[in-house]
């Protein structure tokens, strides 16, 4: 055994306490740092050689701490609470084109049938006959405006699945340059842990965009594939998202809606199946499904108005107020292009003879409001735009539901991610005593051992 | 949430978050103190949109068939006017006839009463041609020109003076009923002209118009039955009235209920969030006790 071995001790002592201060002083640094996870310096005990006395302490490497299960879970947590925002964002600009309060086709409605009585009390009066005529303008400009409200929500939906593509294209290439970086590191021994902190984050933000499967592999890379399987980062490759303008005629107002997919080499879009998740999945279901659902009901209550009422105005009995049958009052094939036909107020057909001051007919264009209609499954005009409305509404109030739950799971998760990689100045500044005090012990023992050395060679002189 | 180990960013993000919530609540519960709402879009109760949608629209009916209703009552009160005012003349026919037919009489007093006769026939005949709003009230569904021919025009007959429609003008009043508000004129003054005419004629003629007696009598039932159905329709509406202003206030009340905000729970609920989050607030800095407070600073 070497005198001279507690001083070699003594220096990979100092050596180790300081790399480890160094780790401490890195967590220190980083307690603010969105995505760091603490790291702690590995110590261990370097064996004995040809003695029983180990020979000292080094570190065998900084290790990170983090539960790799919990970071898939926050990603698939990121895409369902985007997933929620998204769709709840959307859905509260809907329900805002059915307003409870105010004006609305629901009130629109009420106003027409209210002048159908006007009309059923002085049919022979032109002024109650301009006033219906005036509400059915009115009702057909909200339905305009309730309708074009839909489709410019469903247009703003595919202009997002545009730019949430674009996003998801840089966060897919900066993976795969993390991934390239990462492996070049782990050659070398490095375990590049910021590194992996900062992919991590990327594939986190990625998880916003659509839902993620990772696989992380042997050489330290980590491949990325959509839920449906289709390979979107392997190793340092990442795929390209494209949007690509779909049929003419696919959206409500007359333009193209975007198919999101990955261009293979040909430069031919392969589409996406299947709900995607995250942002684009939540885009894509509102722009695609619950928009044009809400417009076809919307349509359904404009078409069976314009039937209905001029069933009743063109009734061959009907007559207006220069004795002839009536002609249609609402032209139109939707709730986007329904307007009103008739100019004349005289060529309402109130009447069923000839005389000005019947109303006959006029009775049956206002029996038409508490008439349960099965084109609208049974309901009155009035009651299934209520429905439409509480559907719109459900639909919004759903979403934000979604979002709280979605949220406070994201909450936990964050913190239980906290609980594991987060840094405590509590634990970091203990350890950085105790690390101090290694390390002064360290330096003691290098002292130690110098009075030893030196008592020796007294003894030689 | 169950947590193992606690950190300052994990202390942060609960206060941040809490902090946040209590904010949105306050900012919501503002809103609807001040909007005095609570139903302020669809998603915040999605089936009492749906029912004040439907609320919205009852009330809306009943206004505008009580706007109805006051027109109606204004005509059968014309009607009624006229009604009473016809009773009053054929009441001084009766007593021309009943004079005129007794043995005292003479065809030159007779001849003079025609004359008088001859004025209680345009009387009644202005009545039945009586306007309300434009419109002739005994003009049935023909209520724009006026049904009663005049006593002056050239080959005046009671029988056909009438023109107006024979079908009445009826006014909705929701639920599927209805009211007649006009009577077509010649059910009502049919009897009543020609009586006044064949008594004109018999006078002017000099004889005694005996037969005239019974003829009025008769006539002046027709207008006393009209007179009464004309009221049993005006209580009718009145009725109907009543009972749109009692359904009006029951379905504003269920609106208010759906769709207004109860003040007093409101504002309560308004403290309780502003106290709970001046509380958070505090036990904020109530968590900035660190470690480094018991360090030495050298």
């Amino acid at each position: 055994m070497s005198i001279f071995a507690p001083l070699s001790i003594a220096r990979q002592a100092l050596l180790a306490q300081q790399g480890a201060l160094q780790v401490t002083g890195q967590n220190i640094a980083n307690v603010n740092t969105p995505g760091y996870s603490r790291q702690r310096a590995d110590l261990t005990v370097i064996p004995p050689q040809g003695s029983f006395v180990g020979n000292g302490v080094r570190i065998a490497g900084v290790e990170q701490l983090v539960d790799p299960f919990l970071e898939a879970r926050r990603n698939a947590s990121a895409s369902d609470l985007a997933a929620a925002t998204t769709s709840r964002d959307l859905l509260d600009r809907v329900q805002s084109a059915f307003p409870v309060q105010g004006a609305s086709v629901g009130t629109a409605l009420q106003e027409f049938f209210a002048a159908a009585n006007g009309l059923a009390t002085s049919p022979q009066d032109l002024g109650a006959r301009s006033n219906l005529l005036a509400k059915a303008e009115a009702l057909a400009s909200q339905l305009h405006d309730t309708s074009n409200e839909l489709a410019s929500a469903q247009r703003d939906g595919d202009q997002q699945v545009q730019q949430a593509t674009a996003d998801a294209n840089q966060t897919l290439s900066s993976i795969a340059t993390l991934n390239a970086s990462i492996r070049s590191a782990s050659v070398g021994g490095d375990p590049a842990n910021d590194l992996r902190d900062t992919r991590r984050t990327a594939l986190n933000t990625l998880a916003q965009s659509l839902d993620i499967h990772t696989v992380e592999q042997a050489d330290g890379t980590v491949n990325v594939y959509a839920s449906s399987g289709v390979a979107l980062v392997v190793g340092d490759q990442a795929a390209t998202l494209a949007t690509q303008a779909g049929s003419p005629g696919g959206a409500l107002d007359g333009g193209t809606l975007n198919t999101i997919g990955v261009k293979d080499a040909a430069g031919t879009l392969i589409a996406l199946p299947g709900n995607l998740g995250g942002t684009l999945g939540a885009l894509v279901t509102a722009r695609d499904q619950t928009l044009p659902g809400l417009s076809g009901d919307l349509d359904t209550l404009a078409t069976t108005l314009r039937d209905q009422v001029n069933g009743v105005q063109t009734n061959a009995a009907g007559r207006d107020l220069d004795g002839n049958v009536g002609t249609a009052l609402f032209a139109g094939n939707g709730a986007r292009d329904l307007n009103v036909a008739l100019s004349d107020p005289r060529g309402i057909a109130a009447a069923v003879g000839t005389d000005p001051g019947d109303n006959t007919n006029a009775q049956a264009l206002l029996a038409l409001g508490d008439t349960q209609l099965p084109a609208l499954g049974g309901a009155t005009l009035g009651d299934f735009f209520g429905g439409i409305q509480s559907h719109a509404g459900a639909l919004a109030r759903t979403a934000d539901d979604q979002v709280t739950i979605e949220q406070s799971i994201s909450q936990t998760l964050d913190a239980q991610r906290e609980s594991i990689s987060g840094v405590s100045l509590e634990e970091e500044f203990t350890d950085l005593i105790r690390f101090q005090r290694g390390f002064q012990a360290a330096a003691r023992l290098i002292s130690v051992s110098n009075s030893m050395l030196d008592d020796l060679l007294g003894v030689i002189r | 949430m169950i947590l193992g180990r606690v950190t300052q960013a994990t202390v942060f993000q609960q206060l941040t978050s809490s902090v946040g919530r209590l904010q949105r609540q306050l900012a919501r519960t503002q809103e609807e103190v001040s909007s005095q709402k609570k139903l302020l879009n669809a998603s915040d109760d999605p089936a009492g949109a749906a029912q004040a949608n439907r609320l919205r629209g009852e009330t809306s009916t009943l206004q505008a068939l009580d706007g109805g209703i006051g027109f109606g009552t204004a005509v059968l009160g014309a009607e009624d006017g006229a009604l009473d005012q016809a009773g009053n003349l054929l009441t001084r026919a009766q007593e021309i006839a009943t004079q005129q037919s007794s043995g005292l009489s003479t065809p030159a007093a007779r001849q003079q009463a025609s004359e008088e006769v001859a004025q209680i026939e345009r009387g009644m005949l202005t009545l039945a041609n009586t306007q309300v709003a434009g419109r002739y009230v005994f003009g049935g569904l023909a209520s724009g020109t006026q049904p009663f021919a005049n006593l002056d025009d050239p080959g005046f007959d009671p029988t056909t003076a009438y023109s107006g429609s024979t079908t009445p003008f009826t006014l909705p009043l929701g639920a599927g009923q209805t009211v007649a508000l006009t009577t077509p004129g010649d059910q009502v003054f049919g009897s009543t002209l020609t009586a006044l005419d064949h008594l004109r004629t018999t006078l002017a003629s000099g004889a005694p118009p005996n037969a005239s007696v019974d003829e009025l009598n008769t006539a002046a039932d027709t207008l006393r039955a009209e007179r009464a159905s004309v009221g049993g329709r005006v209580t009718r509406l009145q009725d109907r009235s009543t009972q749109i202003g009692r359904l009006t206030d029951t379905a504003t009340g269920q609106l208010s209920g759906v769709e207004d905000v109860d003040l007093t729970t409101a504002i309560s609920q308004l403290v309780q969030l502003q106290t709970a989050l001046q509380a958070t607030l505090a036990s904020g800095s109530a968590v900035q006790q660190s470690i480094l407070d018991y360090l030495p600073t050298s």
